[in-house]
């Protein structure tokens, strides 16, 4: 994966003070290990490819701009993933008309992202593909808590950084949104009604 | 969860065939998400990161964004979205306080109210003068009658007579206001009382002019001459007449 073309002794606070002092190597090498995440994570308020993408680009932009201002110990995964959630929701929301008339057409099991591997392998990924159109039926931070915790694999510590809740607001609300899923996936867990 | 916890969840999952069908569907679950999470970031490899990741740092050093450059205020932020409904509600404030004001305007509410001019008779502004003319004329006929009475006291023996310091600058005095009390009492009509005061000041004039010790003849003279004019009984007669005319 990427992170193996990092430095492995170069932490992340070092290569921030490079980037800071206009190391342009050291800011690619951020960008490179926590793209995806990045990615994954504004993809999951979105639910478009290429918006995702300028997100994506928008976030690290924010990030070099606030550089300096970042607090060493700070966990900076949480912190770039905060201003990614910021800036997803004001792209939703600028955008909210041109995508409600993109997505009237358009199912969920339909977007670029997952279709590829679902089409690859439609036994294995059945029940991912009825889970992941129940997804949307969540509330948004259920739906973000679910998404960063199994997708992104934070830590509900991570998570409630992000989010700026407690981590026993995370904790509940993960609950709760496992506890949806389950009783709208029963059918296909297996499970008697 | 803890051990401790583990081990607690696992003795109630023993005991409770309910929570006991639950676990099996729920392990299937998030198996099931992490495994689409999985998917997820595989199909990420669709994506050529490392283009998107010199296209991100190329954007960034093409002088898009430059550390602690970043903008905190622009007018343009004004109209940001979340600030809307505040600037709605300010236009809106102002047309309609504008609307409010031209109504107002219209009406003429917010002329001042021209004040009321004043107004008085003829009659009523020659009563004042006369008034004023009366006070100024007895005020002149008092001193001028203190004046003169003390004259009369410090009179020798020898027949001299001397006037007080205080006494001749308040003489001096007396010239000078009746300058001011000839046209008061000519408007007033007040002649009989112009009359008396012009003799009082013809007098005092011949006392201002030998101020220091007047002679026995001079003081034998300006005492003839209030005697022959019966000038302390006219300035008598006319202070009571001037006093029950008070208007």
């Amino acid at each position: 994966m990427e992170e193996q073309r990092i430095t492995p002794h170069e932490d992340i606070t070092a290569l921030l003070e490079k980037a800071g002092e206009g190391d342009r190597q050291a800011f690619k090498d951020i960008v490179r290990l926590h793209q995806q995440k990045v990615f994954l994570l504004a993809y999951s308020i979105l639910k478009n490819r290429e918006d995702a993408l300028d997100v994506v680009q928008e976030t690290f932009m924010r990030l070099y701009q606030k550089i300096d201002v970042y607090e060493k110990g700070r966990n900076f995964q949480a912190w770039l993933l905060q201003i990614a959630k910021n800036l997803s929701i004001d792209y939703y929301r600028k955008h909210r008309g041109r995508r409600r008339d993109m997505e009237a057409d358009q199912r969920i099991e339909d977007l670029p992202l997952a279709a590829a591997d679902y089409r690859s392998n439609p036994e294995s990924s059945e029940l991912g593909r009825v889970l992941a159109r129940n997804l949307e039926r969540l509330g948004e931070r259920q739906r973000l808590i679910f998404v960063m915790k199994h997708f992104n694999g934070l830590e509900y510590r991570e998570i409630a950084q992000v989010l700026g809740i407690s981590v026993g607001t995370v904790k509940s609300l993960h609950f709760k949104a496992v506890r949806n899923l389950k009783n709208w996936l029963s059918p296909q867990l297996g499970m008697q009604i | 969860m803890s051990e401790r916890d583990r081990e607690e969840f696992r003795r109630h999952i023993e005991t409770c065939p309910a929570c006991a069908d639950e676990v099996p569907a729920l392990e299937r679950l998030l198996e099931s998400a992490d495994s689409l999470g999985r998917e997820m970031k595989a199909a990420l490899t669709e994506i050529d990161w490392d283009s998107q990741a010199e296209k991100i740092v190329a954007a960034v050093w093409d002088g898009q964004a430059r550390p602690g450059k970043e903008k905190r205020f622009g007018w343009t932020g004004l109209f940001a979205p979340r600030l809307r409904p505040v600037l709605a509600g300010l236009v809106l404030g102002i047309l309609v306080g504008a609307a409010a004001m031209f109504m107002a305007h219209r009406r003429g509410l917010l002329e001042k109210p021209q004040a009321e001019p004043f107004f008085a008779s003829n009659e009523f502004l020659g009563r004042v003068d006369q008034e004023i003319a009366r006070r100024d004329t007895l005020d002149y006929l008092e001193k001028s009658q203190d004046i003169l009475l003390e004259l009369a006291q410090t009179q020798t023996e020898s027949g001299e007579c001397r006037l007080t310091e205080a006494a001749a600058a308040e003489t001096r005095a007396l010239l000078s206001k009746k300058k001011y009390l000839n046209p008061q009492l000519e408007e007033a009509r007040m002649l009989k009382a112009k009359d008396i005061c012009d003799q009082i000041e013809l007098l005092f004039t011949e006392l201002a002019q030998v101020s220091e010790g007047l002679t026995p003849a001079q003081c034998r003279g300006i005492q003839d001459m209030v005697e022959d004019k019966n000038i302390l009984l006219k300035i008598k007669l006319l202070k009571k007449e001037l006093q029950e005319s008070e208007v």
